[in-house]
């Protein structure tokens, strides 16, 4: 990536993209962290309303989120208006100097990129200004290979890619990384690879004349159900040890179909962000306290899966808790 | 890690964090033990932690008592145990209920 907008002045967009949970926003916090993206504007959508990765990347001074619907379908009005707004805020700044030269959008992790790069070129406006300069996509060494033989977008996401992040690649076994590598490399022959841990570059194996998995066709067979968000608010007589227990009843019984859980949570050792992807749980973190209107998103938590019922998710949970509901 | 016992062998679970002190430890292992306690309620099985020996005490309905580590190998026993997953979503666990 260059740091100067293309020949014609018109910004950059770096679309970072990638499935639930495969370090999207771990990469853009390193980046961020390593003042490589200092100079640019950071959106981030979030397909759930709560966001959450906000509170990671505080980093950036020029962060924008857009909740509550994927910028690929039900949110891509609102992420045009964001970028609109951004020519219009540029277009009245000098341009020796200061200028807004490059967005990045870190796309939900259900989130297609090609729609939105469709929806930018079909644009009137936008199309003169914003140029999508890279599509980064983020694929998980751990749980890709599981993902690409059963999710059809996860393979679009894949397919589209300029440049893949394999990511957490000291968490795999080795072969599997190069297995891996070598399906990522028929799905996407063009796309260039790189290996991460914790958003930082990681030497790759070598995986040349390695044969890459012939992926099973998908569309044969029912269809897997559609994948949903579900917020949770956690009511009072929800603590964190409920939650605790019933979440791991929860990842035990269904992790196939629980994707991603995320949220922060008040306990009495402070605000613990927690996030899991399938049946992996990350030690939570402890945040910051935060008073006034931020804190309102605490003890809301985003369930991120297929095969149940929205409304089962909190009668489960309280029937954990004990609280009594109408029979 | 216990010197005498050698308990817990890992890091603490996921589940575990979120108490600052000893009492705080103490107070969520006995709320955990009555939530597990609820749960299991018509399974057959029970579970105990009397906050004095480490790990949960999982029993079945003949006496028979395990110590497991923490809430994973907690589900994973009462999986073996009962011959089917305890899943809090399922129809059977929900019963009559309906949750707005």
């Amino acid at each position: 990536m260059t740091d100067a907008a293309d020949g014609e002045g018109r910004m950059r967009l770096t679309v970072v993209g990638g499935f639930l949970g495969s370090g999207k926003t771990t990469w853009l916090r390193h980046q961020l962290h390593a003042g490589y993206l200092r100079d640019a504007y950071v959106i981030v959508n979030e397909a759930a309303e709560t966001p959450v990765d906000d509170a990671l990347l505080g980093q950036s001074a020029d962060l924008e989120v857009l909740a509550g619907g994927c910028a690929c379908c039900d949110g891509l009005s609102g992420l045009l208006s964001a970028l609109r707004r951004l020519c219009d805020r540029r277009s009245q700044s000098r341009s020796d100097g200061g200028r807004l030269e490059r967005i990045v959008l870190e796309t939900s992790g259900l989130a297609d990129p090609a729609p939105i790069v469709q929806a930018i070129r079909a644009d009137p406006l936008l199309v003169h200004h914003i140029v999508v300069s890279e599509i980064i996509v983020a694929v998980d060494a751990l749980n890709a290979a599981a993902h690409l033989r059963t999710e059809a977008l996860g393979r679009r996401q894949v397919e589209i890619a300029d440049r893949l992040l394999l990511t957490k690649v000291d968490a795999a076994p080795r072969e599997d990384v190069v297995q891996l590598m070598a399906t990522l490399a028929r799905l996407n022959p063009g796309a260039d690879l790189s290996g991460t841990i914790l958003g930082s570059l990681a030497d790759l194996p070598d995986a040349t004349g390695v044969e890459g998995e012939v992926l099973p066709m998908l569309g044969d067979g029912p269809a897997p159900a559609p994948i949903f968000p579900t917020r949770l608010k956690l009511d009072d007589e929800i603590d964190w040890t409920v939650f605790a227990v019933w979440l791991s009843a929860l990842l035990h019984a269904r992790g196939d179909d629980v994707l991603r859980v995320k949220g922060v949570i008040r306990t009495p050792a402070g605000r613990l962000l927690l996030q899991s992807v399938r049946r992996i749980v990350q030690s939570p973190e402890i945040l910051p306290s935060r008073d006034g209107d931020e804190a309102l998103d605490d003890d809301m938590i985003v369930v991120i899966g297929r095969g149940y019922r929205a409304e089962d998710l909190s009668c489960s949970l309280k029937a954990f808790a004990g609280v009594r509901t109408e029979d | 890690m216990c010197s005498s016992c050698g308990f817990p062998a890992a890091a603490g679970h996921w589940t575990e964090t979120g108490a600052v002190d000893a009492g705080g430890r103490l107070r969520a292992r006995y709320r955990r033990s009555a939530v597990l306690k609820r749960v299991l309620a018509g399974t057959g099985l029970a579970a105990h932690d009397g906050g004095i020996i480490p790990g949960i005490q999982l029993s079945t309905a003949s006496g028979s008592t395990m110590i497991v580590t923490d809430l994973e190998e907690f589900w994973r026993e009462a999986e073996r145990l009962m011959g089917r997953p305890l899943d809090p979503l399922s129809p059977d666990f929900l019963g009559g209920r309906t949750c707005g």
